[in-house]
């Protein structure tokens, strides 16, 4: 999957990620919760630079292909389930929140929630890895459960360790967006000219 | 030796080039692709490309749609109906040579 291999896609979900980091940390220690906006608007500024970035950065040199339906449904599918395994985990805590079972269970996440968020952080990269092909974000799984595990038991703020996450994801996005410019230099005049001739 | 060596007359012979081969393996799996797409994945300079999509494009098995993206001129590259067909008789008819293959 070429298309993904210009490290924009890493350099967007890094950003965001560190963004995500830099809000928690500001509003721990400056204790002004109007950080949070940061991440929150965030999306709605990026998805139009990044839709800029892969038509001028991607497009020109690797050209354009337009998959069938079969892979953006998988994709909803995971986008789907994910969003179903979530909203059903939320309303079955909200309905046995008197039982003991559930009080137990919330407790043992609240007390473990750095190993939880780990886990879970791996699991969706992995679901995501495998549905687009993408080898590395296994990689950035492991990297966020080690990291993660190491903030439960050395007690890294949660911040800091998006932080590092993201900025991780971000020198490895310019990195590869390197590579992928090296590799498919912009195509020279006589090659678009027998591209027209067709 | 074949059972039956009168099915490799049914091959296509316009398909079963490599070169032609490789272009239209790669378009029967998406929707779409341009020309430096193409050229990228199978690793082809831009005339040799050119010369087998043409007789591609004679056969009636690609279309070639000339198109404006954001006001430049674009070539998108897609199977026809009759070479998607094309496509599934060769793989069928190339399977049953194999098939027919002593073990």
């Amino acid at each position: 999957m070429s298309y993904h291999q210009d490290g924009v896609l890493d350099i967007f979900v890094g950003v965001y990620v560190l963004l995500f980091g830099l809000g928690i940390s500001l509003m721990t220690v400056t204790e002004f919760s109007t950080w949070f906006v940061i991440p929150a608007i965030f999306p709605a500024i990026m998805v139009p630079i990044w839709i800029s970035a892969k038509k001028r950065i991607t497009m020109p040199r690797i050209g354009y292909v337009k998959f069938g339906s079969r892979g953006a449904n998988k994709l909803m599918a995971v986008f789907l389930g994910l969003m179903v395994a979530g909203l059903g985990t939320f309303m079955a805590f909200s309905f046995s929140s008197s039982q003991a079972w559930a009080l137990t269970l919330r407790n043992l996440i609240i007390s473990n929630g750095m190993i939880v968020i780990g886990i879970s952080s791996t699991c969706i990269s992995g679901l995501f890895a495998y549905t687009m092909g993408l080898n590395r974000l296994y990689a950035y799984g492991i990297l966020t459960l080690v990291l993660f595990l190491a903030g439960h038991f050395i007690a890294i703020p949660f911040g800091y360790l998006l932080l590092a996450i993201g900025l991780v994801m971000i020198i490895n996005g310019f990195v590869l967006l390197t590579q992928f410019i090296r590799k498919y230099p912009l195509p020279q005049g006589d090659e678009t000219n027998v591209e027209k001739s067709l | 030796m074949s059972k039956n060596p009168s099915n490799l007359k049914n091959i296509d012979r316009l398909i079963h080039e490599p070169t032609r081969l490789m272009i239209m393996t790669q378009l029967y799996v998406v929707e779409s692709a341009d020309f430096l797409f193409l050229q990228h994945q199978l690793q082809m300079t831009p005339g040799n490309l050119s010369s087998h999509l043409s007789k591609l494009e004679k056969a009636g098995y690609v279309e070639i749609v000339k198109e404006f993206i954001e006001q430049k001129p674009h070539t998108a590259l897609k199977l026809t109906k009759k070479g998607s067909s094309a496509f599934k008789e060769y793989q069928r008819n190339l399977k049953q040579v194999f098939n027919d293959l002593p073990k």
